[in-house]
């Protein structure tokens, strides 16, 4: 596998480095390099395996290439092994159960991995003939998602919103819902965000049993982490090492895959921070030019085909809450669904804090999910529309001044606020509700009897964090 | 960072709110005065007529006349409700309609049929989203109420209410306290009770005197004529004292729309500068960082 050819450290910037090749063997873009790093902490040795990987030649037997781990200890003249290949990673069902750094080590101290396959985490998308035309809806058990952005099964998802606004939470949810009732296996994507998630996730996945056949969710999960304390290499590519192992499944298994990114956004804000160390001008806000060309080579290939299908759900972190910033404004083509978490929603202490008016999906039409679902979610969103133009009215004149007409449209939409809130399995401690199951059939006849004007007479208090809206009836009379 | 066009448009149709409800506010301010100088100006009669009355009711030991008969045995009865013909009163009308409304409820929990005057546009609008029937529907009395319009509308319950059609007849209306201080009351017009009929409810009788009057002709005869006058005074009076409720419900919440709509101008101005901010800082960092790279 290794070519041989050996280079030697000429420059440190930061997380990338520039490194001097005999100029007939000049390493492959994308190809790793190995620099055995010895570091001395408090007259201690270490010795570590760096990983590089190649970016740019810079002419003359230079190469420019992005650190993956950091680049402490690394001096000129260090020796750098051109390794001939991408970076690669195990994959196959000995991954299952294990956690990854994005080289394909494991880190979670139960020695090493049992896979004899590597598979490098740089290739190309499935050909156009090969994607799977399949439409088909995906049901979480989440009212506002399963009537106004459903998920699709072979599909991507993104959950879009600000900081706090509760994307971990919604996709930890998610994993809870989905995983756990899933026949296939997962692959989970730790970028850029909280090591402590990540461990409390993998603890929670310990611990978690599928369906009731005793078996853990861990055994059918793959993670890959790559966290915020990490450097900006690594955080790069962590999101491509997990979509490998899961494109393996996906092909060679043919199995149902789930792949849970968290987070997006880092992928691309590491992709800034390598950039301008790398030479490149920046472009709009800062972001690197090559912004849309990084996000659609990851995003091209997680995809489902005729073997199997991938289902991704990722979370994208929205800066400033600003949807127009470049980095969440890329992410956004690539999705079939996209729910939209909104900071004034979630000061309302409505949870899952998503706006029912700009999250959406492909799938949102008779043609996929029937004429009624589709209707009732355009009434849906048609009330509380309606009721957002009348906001400003409201805030000057008062209700008072509304026609009758808008009033009955104003209380209803006040109500179908309300009644989108949910109840989680994994907030269970935090908002003291059991967590909540809602068929599709139930949110869809739920929906349309409030639409209909049924439920007027219940407070707007019964309809909060209650499942069907038989819950909220028997929830008004505890109220009294 | 919102869209600045956007914001900006907003802003715009907030401030042209924000004229015309000052201006109404204004409006409502002048019509006060008016108004309530009519209201005003009725006490002193009606309160004269109460005092009348009620020497005469003490003069005459039992009096008998059919607007204080009771008719209980008839299920029917009559209500007018006061309502404004234009809207941007704030809770004027819905206050007045409310307790119109769970009068009526009332009502038709003792099986009573209710025949329904409705005054104002609002009141009618709101009878016909409701799908509730009107058998009358006036919006032809104005602002400042004349007597003659009144006039035939209390002669009408009068007669139907001697005439035993209606067993009794009620007035909602918002009643006039003070600047300050409006209620929404339903008011019973008919069948007048001893005491009520003597003095407007909610206003004290006015303190009996010791003078002792010569009657001519006798106290029935004159009771007769003064009766169906207290019955009128007292519609009218409701028709005056909605018309000055109305004017002050306008003031009060046209004031609070301004001051509302004047609050939304600032913190959309407040937001309107943020953004426009944040644009000319990115740019500027993308022409310096620009500038920097070339160099």
């Amino acid at each position: 596998m290794e070519n041989g050819s050996y280079g030697t450290v000429t420059q440190v910037i930061g997380s990338t480095l520039d490194a001097q090749f005999p100029e007939d063997r000049l390493p492959l873009i994308y190809n790793a390099l190995k620099i055995e790093v010895e570091r001395t902490v408090l007259g201690e040795t270490e010795k570590e395996t760096l990983w590089c990987e190649v970016a740019q030649h810079l002419g003359g037997g230079r190469v420019r290439a992005v650190a993956l781990g950091s680049t402490d200890g690394v001096t000129r003249g260090a020796q750098a092994l051109d390794t001939g290949s991408a970076i690669t990673v195990p994959v196959g069902i000995g991954t299952l159960g294990r956690v990854f750094n994005l080289v394909g080590e494991t880190i979670d101290g139960l020695g090493p991995v049992e896979a004899d396959t590597r598979r490098p985490i740089h290739h190309e998308p499935p050909e156009f003939d090969d994607l799977s035309s399949k439409t088909e809806l995906f049901e979480t058990g989440i009212k506002v998602i399963d009537l106004l952005c459903p998920l699709v099964r072979g599909g991507k998802a993104g959950l879009f919103g600000g900081a706090g606004v509760g994307k971990t939470v919604i996709i930890q949810e998610l994993i809870a819902r989905l995983a756990r009732f899933h026949s296939g296996y997962s692959c989970f994507a730790g970028v850029g965000e909280r090591t402590r998630e990540g461990n409390d996730l993998w603890l929670e996945m310990q611990e978690a049993r599928i369906g009731d056949t005793g078996k853990r969710v861990i055994d059918q999960t793959v993670m890959v982490f790559g966290q915020m304390n990490e450097p900006p290499g690594a955080r790069l590519r962590v999101a491509l090492s997990a979509l490998t192992m899961a494109e393996y499944f996906r092909d060679q298994t043919g199995v149902d895959t789930l792949l849970f990114i968290d987070n997006i956004f880092r992928f691309s804000q590491a992709g800034s921070e390598v950039s301008a160390l790398l030479g490149r001008m920046p472009s709009a806000v800062g972001y690197q030019p090559t912004l849309g060309t990084e996000m659609g080579e990851l995003q091209e290939r997680i995809t489902s085909t005729k073997n199997g299908a991938v289902t991704s759900i990722q979370a994208i972190y929205v800066p400033a809450d600003d949807y127009t910033d470049p980095a969440p404004a890329t992410a956004f083509t690539h999705l079939d669904s996209t729910v939209n978490l909104e900071r004034s929603i979630s000061e309302k202490g409505i949870y899952p804090a998503v706006d029912p008016l700009a999250s959406s999906s492909r799938i949102v039409s008779p043609e996929f999910l029937g004429e009624r679902h589709y209707k009732v979610a355009r009434r849906v969103q048609q009330i509380l529309q309606r009721y957002k133009d009348l906001q400003d009215i409201i805030a000057i004149l008062g209700v008072d001044e509304l026609s009758e007409e808008d009033k009955v449209i104003v209380r209803r939409a006040r109500k179908i606020e309300r009644f989108l809130s949910q109840a989680f399995y994994v907030a269970e401690q935090f908002t003291g509700f059991p967590g909540n199951y809602t068929s599709r059939d139930d949110t869809i006849r739920s929906f349309e009897e409030l639409c209909d004007g049924k439920w007027d007479q219940l407070p707007d208090q019964a309809f909060m964090y209650v499942g069907a809206i038989e819950e909220a009836a028997a929830k008004a009379e505890k109220l009294g | 960072m919102a869209n600045r066009r956007v914001l900006v448009k907003r802003r715009k149709s907030v401030r042209n709110i924000k004229k015309i409800t000052r201006t109404m506010q204004l409006i409502a301010t002048a019509r006060f005065q008016a108004a309530y100088n009519r209201a005003v100006a009725t006490k002193p009669y009606a309160e004269k007529l109460a005092e009348l009355v009620a020497d005469l009711s003490r003069a005459a030991s039992s009096v008998e006349h059919p607007l204080l008969k009771t008719h209980d045995e008839v299920p029917r009865s009559a209500l007018v409700v006061l309502t404004a013909s234009r809207g941007l009163a704030g809770g004027y009308n819905a206050n007045v309609l409310r307790s119109a409304i769970s009068h009526l409820a009332e009502q038709e929990k003792r099986s009573i049929d209710t025949r329904v005057t409705m005054v104002g546009k609002k009141g009618i609008s709101f009878f016909r989203f409701l799908r509730r029937p009107m058998a009358e529907q006036r919006t032809d009395i104005g602002e400042a109420p004349r007597f003659e319009q009144i006039e035939p509308l209390a002669n009408d319950l009068m007669e139907r209410f001697t005439r035993g059609e209606i067993a009794s007849a009620h007035v909602a209306y918002m009643r006039f306290l003070s600047a300050g201080q409006q209620r929404p009351v339903v008011v019973q017009l008919l069948p007048l009770g001893e005491r009520e009929g003597s003095a407007p409810a909610g206003e004290q009788a006015a303190p009996p005197k010791a003078i002792e009057y010569e009657f001519s002709p006798g106290p029935q005869e004159l009771l007769d004529e003064l009766l169906p006058a207290v019955v009128r005074v007292r519609l009218f009076q409701a028709f005056t004292d909605a018309a000055v409720s109305e004017q002050v419900a306008r003031m009060i919440a046209m004031k609070a729309a301004t001051d509302a709509a004047g609050d939304m101008i600032k913190d959309l101005s407040r937001e309107y500068n943020r953004a426009r901010q944040t644009q000319i800082t990115m740019e500027l960092l993308d022409i310096v960082g620009g500038a920097n790279a070339l160099s």
